[in-house]
């Protein structure tokens, strides 16, 4: 009987021993799951692991949580010293958050080749790089084409255009091209596409604004802020949101929805609300993710609309033209105990070699140069992609300290409470200004 | 022998004793800990003592006070409305349920769908371009309320609850309402009760302690309401839809101030004792 329990110990022991030795073996990789991203990142492994000159105690292992709650639940890892995984996912938004749970990183030489300072800055924190950038996000303005062009081009829709931005905007407006837009060239044909407005319109909605109290939601909203000359910080460092910029931003937003521009359940949309409202070919404008055009664009699944889409950079305010950027990354875990090939896999990853892989099976890097003229043929999206983001990219000043996350979350519930009509600007913008003094100081 | 008694009575209370220990005691104490100390994400194992601090802030915080107001007007009109219908649909539907006991558990279907599940449904249901409802009632109306804007979340994310809900206490008073035992019945019968009266002097005082059980378990369970609330509305515009679930996890994970979050819950917990202390009295003095 002792014999027997001594020897399933042992073997336990042995199955553990093992079992410890191979997790120290791989590099493994925490991914961001079940999107583009996570097919891309697969490919991309294999082709590292694949390479002659990848030892085999560095060969690269994926591993994924669920994407709900992730930012959660690699936050409550990395603070718990996890070494589960040796590389981790990174967002420009939170790098400040989970920099004290990782180390930076140099990148070599070649990635200025590759990608631009815009891009890399969004992968850094208190001066130190922290990621690899592999995906980038911006806003466009998706516009229908053919209502547009029909707006440019018929007598009658230009006359009633510009009665209706005199009335509603105190200024006769005439159509122009998107990429000319400013706040009120986006404005009147807002209103002008609505329904309840302009009874002639082909469209329900002019536009569909996403308030919902979500943070993701007040990334999309920092383009109109910004171009405003709206930014968090001053060149002194000190918070300067109760400024005209977003006053005016804040304000423009209100005005469409309370006019009726935008559907009414606005203050509860998000992405795919948003894309579900354009989709049906029932709004004629849109700020969204760059990642909806895939979607919006396939005539499979939205039919009414599919080729009939245009992008273009946000409209421009008194500041210039501005898209508000962001990036996924990949960075070094603090606690992780194969750091050697851990950082090894990612030089390789910023490489043109690697990133031009990782494109070609679905990801989004913002690339430069070379790398992007690769792209043309297969993925020209993301050619446009890259130009957008080093024209009109920004992060905020203070985008990537370690309460930006809260900031995001502090203006969602302060400026969608203005627009609900809870609160009004002064208080909105006093109260938003001192939180966001504790959050940022 | 009293010896030999005690140590086995020791030894099988070990891993309970040691199960609660650990399980309920030790997380218990960091709890108390984390409420009085200034700690993040950042120093988590290494928190910051500061008194009182953290139960000051969520007390002076009307975020907080906000959030319970609206947690307890939640509890409260949902429990009412699931104890009221499921109350109405076990005596109306008693007999039906009696002779077809399948529709029990067709009742029940929607109490199986997970809570995060439900939000998710009802984004599609009720919205504007691919929901069900909206499209009806463009077209018998020409127009479709805004289901979740400020002022008619409440009453929706209420309606969905109950919806889900109303199951449970259907299935808790229908077993009530068929234990009560026949003779009684057939003596008022006899008597000349009227449903009405029978209803009043015999069905409801025998389904009393179901019925207030029902009302209290369904009320706990609405006041710490999460998952469909969070998935449909977040905490609203301007935090409207704040439940006090949604302020501790946005306390915890949103604004990274661990301490807070811990505080507010255990000043739930001390406030949940006194409803419990009151609801015992009331009880034993009914006894």
């Amino acid at each position: 009987m002792m014999k027997g329990f001594k020897s399933v110990l042992a073997g336990t022991v042995a199955l553990l021993a093992l079992a410890a030795g191979s997790a120290q073996a791989d590099v493994t990789v925490l991914g961001w799951p079940g999107g583009p991203e996570e097919v891309a990142l697969r490919k991309t492994v294999e082709v590292y692991n694949a390479r002659s000159d990848v030892a085999a105690d560095d060969k690269v292992k994926l591993i994924f949580f669920n994407r709900d709650g992730f930012w959660d639940k690699l936050q409550a890892d990395l603070a718990a010293g996890s070494s589960e995984f040796d590389i981790n996912l990174v967002a420009t938004y939170s790098i400040g958050r989970y920099a004290p749970f990782m180390d930076p990183i140099t990148l070599p030489d070649s990635a200025k080749q590759i990608f631009s300072d815009k891009v890399l800055a969004t992968q850094q924190f208190d001066g130190k790089q922290y990621g690899v950038p592999t995906d980038l996000s911006l806003i466009y303005m998706y516009f229908r084409k053919d209502l547009i062009e029909k707006l440019e081009s018929d007598a009658a829709w230009k006359k009633t255009y510009g009665e209706i931005s005199q009335k509603y905007l105190g200024k006769t407006l005439e159509p122009k091209a998107p990429d000319q837009w400013t706040w009120d060239d986006y404005a009147a044909t807002a209103l002008f596409f609505t329904k309840g407005i302009n009874s002639s319109s082909p469209t329900r909605y002019g536009t569909v604004l996403q308030m919902k109290n979500l943070l993701f939601n007040m990334m999309v909203f920092q383009s109109s802020a910004r171009s405003e000359g709206g930014n968090w910080l001053d060149e002194n460092g000190k918070v300067s949101v109760d400024s005209a910029g977003y006053r005016k931003a804040l304000e423009l937003y209100k005005k469409l929805y309370d006019a009726g521009t935008s559907p009414k359940d606005s203050l509860s949309y998000e992405f795919p609300e948003a894309n579900a409202a354009f989709g049906s070919g029932q709004v004629a404008t849109m700020m969204q993710w760059n990642a909806a055009f895939a979607d919006l664009n396939d005539k499979a699944k939205r039919p009414v609309v599919a080729g009939k889409i245009g992008t273009v950079a946000p409209p421009a305010g008194e500041a210039g033209r501005f898209t508000h950027i962001h990036g996924l990354g990949l960075g070094l875990n603090k606690s992780s105990q194969h750091k050697e090939g851990a950082t090894k896999f990612l030089n390789w990853l910023a490489s043109a070699d690697a990133m031009v892989t990782y494109a070609k099976a679905g990801g989004s890097p913002a690339l430069q140069g070379d790398a992007a003229q690769q792209l043309a043929t297969d993925r020209p999206d993301l050619v446009t992609l890259g130009e957008f983001a080093n024209k009109y990219g920004f992060i905020m000043n203070g985008g990537t300290t370690a309460n930006a996350l809260q900031v995001y979350e502090l203006q969602a519930k302060e400026f969608t409470g203005y627009w609900a009509g809870t609160k009004d600007l002064d208080a909105t913008l006093k109260e938003t200004s001192d939180e966001m003094g504790k959050l940022l100081k | 022998m009293q010896a030999a008694d005690r140590r086995d009575s020791i030894v099988l209370i070990a891993p309970v004793t040691a199960f609660l220990l650990v399980m309920l005691a030790l997380p218990l104490a960091i709890d108390l800990l984390y409420s009085v100390s200034q700690v993040s994400f950042e120093n988590l194992r290494a928190p910051t003592l500061q008194g009182f601090g953290n139960f000051l802030k969520v007390l002076h915080d009307g975020a907080f006070w906000s959030a319970m107001g609206f947690s307890l007007r939640f509890a409260l009109v949902t429990a009412v409305a699931e104890l009221l219908l499921g109350l109405f649909l076990a005596i109306f539907l008693a007999p039906i349920l009696a002779r077809w006991s399948f529709l029990i558990a067709i009742f029940l279907l929607p109490m199986m769908v997970a809570p995060a599940l439900v939000g998710l449904m009802y984004r599609l249901i009720l919205h504007e371009f691919v929901g069900v409802l909206p499209y009806y009632f463009v077209l018998w109306t020409g127009d479709s309320p805004a289901f979740l804007d400020p002022q008619n979340a409440f009453w929706t994310l209420a309606v969905i609850e109950v919806l889900q809900w109303t199951p449970f206490a259907l299935l808790i008073l229908y077993s009530s309402y068929g234990a009560i035992p026949g003779e009684i019945r057939e003596a008022a019968a006899v008597d000349g009760i009227r449903a009405l009266a029978q209803l009043r002097y015999i069905d409801f005082p025998w389904m009393m302690p179901t019925i207030l059980l029902t009302f209290f378990i369904r009320f706990i369970d609405s006041f710490r309401v999460f998952d469909n609330v969070y998935v449909l509305t977040g905490s609203g515009a301007g935090g409207s839809t704040t439940t006090i679930s949604i302020y501790i996890y946005e306390a915890f994970f949103k604004q990274n101030d661990i301490g807070q979050a811990v505080a507010a819950s255990i000043v739930l917990l001390l406030l949940s004792f006194v409803v419990l202390v009151v609801l015992l009295r009331f009880a034993r003095a009914r006894r």
